[in-house]
């Protein structure tokens, strides 16, 4: 994979706000019996505009710090990015595999054991059984949980979830490696091994977004930025000037 | 064709590409089939962690109920015990699977709301994953299949090859309406209790306790009740009955439409889906 890019084009996203009302049929009911006083007020769905006329381009090698604050949209394009949400108006293509850490709790049983949860977490990044029994080693060793990895997951402390998940995640041969903040779980040990794989991953031409608000963290990893206001997104910019975003809040 | 190397999402460009990117998802879920087996296994695995017999506990609920029901209602009735137990039995393992994979269809998407908004599974994956639980569900209920083939001597009378056309049948027909309820209880969270009504409802209205001698041939009673063909066309050929051909007929019609039907409403909703939850 050489070609590996995401490209954005003018996306906008909006979340329908189907309030807890709407969702009893009885209220839908009900407007069908009154529907014609009731009028445009219909659709009963508010819409909040999560992002707006956004534009990217990424090219391997490209590793793209998010901020914003609280609400600003970070998120919601990461999960854009991961193909969950589809857009309302734009395009979003991506070429590489991607792999999404966006959640440490996505698919984990707790009470099922380590071993049991790299299987399924695995399975759900899409390698193949095979794939993972091969690498199941490796993705024990970077974990360093050891015998713990034969115990229930719900022994396991934020940090041991974070390591196994991201043991697991970054063992795909991923090209596009989403992350939220929560890189900053685990302890200095596992920071270091985080990082060496990270870095592993640009250099074989990957691409990595990341949403944090720890701007020693973004320039450690990071070497453009991008701010998101309201759903507005920021030029990208060159990390060396994050503080000039930054001072822009 | 969408492969993990190129991820193409757009925005609203027209019915027809609508129907078409429902059809990727389908397609893709076909590809990741794997995916779905394993989700189904973990689940049976894991509902049952911890306990000796498992999945089996259900089946030994469902054996003591066929006893006692069996033995009860074959005296109630005046029919002899031979001719009723496995009638019932069969009528309380094939019915469950229809209750079981549409009851739990209501939490199909509901249940899996943080993969969905993180990744980009196909969305079928997820209704074969409560397709396929619910068939390793009914692969352990078998046991009782087989006792009451073996002790009644039904393997001298049965037909297998058509009973397993009706339970394709079945299965075929039993996946839409997971969906459709998957989708509805989705957004309306009404739904999923309204669904459980109609099953116990159904469970009584359907001959899976009682024999339908009472009523003349195709009576409308049973002709309008789709659980009835599902039942009959598994169940009269494992009892080396023949089953009326109308149920045939009417399940595969049923299953065209329904999934013409199912299939449009996902198509026109697969977009809100992930934020209906």
């Amino acid at each position: 994979m050489t070609d590996v890019s995401i490209k954005v084009t003018d996306l906008t996203l909006r979340f329908p706000v189907y309030g807890v009302d709407a969702k009893s049929l009885k209220k839908n009911l009900a407007r069908v019996t009154v529907g014609g006083r009731l009028g445009s007020s219909q659709t009963g769905a508010t819409e909040v505009t999560a992002l707006s006329h956004l534009n990217l381009n990424l090219r391997a090698g490209d590793r793209l710090g998010l901020i914003g604050h609280n609400g600003s949209g970070k998120t919601t394009l990461l999960r854009a990015l991961s193909g969950a949400y589809e857009p309302d108006e734009g395009q979003i293509e991506v070429r590489g595999r991607i792999a999404a850490l966006l959640d440490l709790s996505l698919g984990i049983d707790p009470s099922a054991t380590g071993v049991d949860n790299i299987r399924l977490r695995g399975r759900i990044a899409g390698m193949s059984s095979k794939e993972i029994e091969d690498k199941m080693d490796e993705i024990a060793e970077f974990s360093g949980l050891g015998p713990f990895l034969a115990m229930p997951m719900k022994t396991y402390s934020a940090g041991m979830q974070a390591r196994l998940a991201f043991a697991v995640a970054t063992a795909v041969e991923a090209d596009v490696l989403l992350m939220d903040e929560w890189i900053s779980v685990g302890d200095a040990d596992f920071q270091k091994l985080a990082h060496r794989r990270l870095l592993n991953l640009v250099e074989r031409a990957g691409i990595l977004v990341l949403s944090s608000h720890d701007a020693g963290l973004l320039r450690l990893y990071c070497n453009k930025v991008m701010r998101l206001e309201s759903g507005v997104a920021s030029e990208v910019k060159d990390i060396r000037r994050l503080d000039e975003l930054l001072a822009a809040a | 064709m969408e492969t993990s190397q190129h991820m193409l999402r757009t925005g609203r460009r027209g019915t027809l590409f609508e129907f078409s990117m429902a059809l990727r998802d389908l397609v893709t879920s076909y590809h990741r089939r794997g995916l779905a087996w394993s989700l189904a296994w973990h689940d049976v695995v894991s509902r049952y962690r911890g306990s000796i017999l498992g999945p089996f506990w259900i089946t030994i609920s469902m054996g003591l109920m066929v006893l006692g029901i069996g033995l009860l209602y074959a005296k109630l009735f005046g029919i002899s015990v031979a001719e009723f137990m496995p009638y019932v039995a069969m009528g309380i393992v094939f019915f469950g699977l229809m209750s079981g994979t549409i009851n739990e269809g209501c939490d199909t998407f509901v249940q899996a709301s943080s993969m969905l908004s993180q990744t980009s599974l196909p969305m079928f994956t997820f209704i074969w994953r409560t397709v396929l639980r619910n068939l390793i569900n009914l692969a352990h209920h078998a046991v009782i299949i087989i006792a009451v083939i073996v002790v009644f001597g039904l393997w001298r009378v049965m037909d297998v090859l058509p009973a397993i056309g009706g339970l394709l049948l079945t299965v075929v027909n039993l996946a839409w309406i997971s969906m459709l309820v998957a989708i509805a209880s989705a957004r309306f969270r009404d739904i999923p209790q309204f669904v459980m009504s109609v099953m116990q409802f159904a469970i009584f209205m359907t001959p899976v306790f009682w024999k339908p001698d009472a009523f003349p041939d195709r009576h409308a009673f049973l002709t309008l009740n789709p659980f009835y063909h599902m039942l009959t066309t598994i169940r009269a050929p494992l009892l080396g009955q023949e089953a009326d051909g109308l149920s045939y007929v009417v399940l595969a019609i049923m299953a065209v439409l329904g999934w013409a039907l199912t299939f449009s409403v996902f198509a026109i909703t697969r977009r809100r889906i992930v934020h209906f939850l």
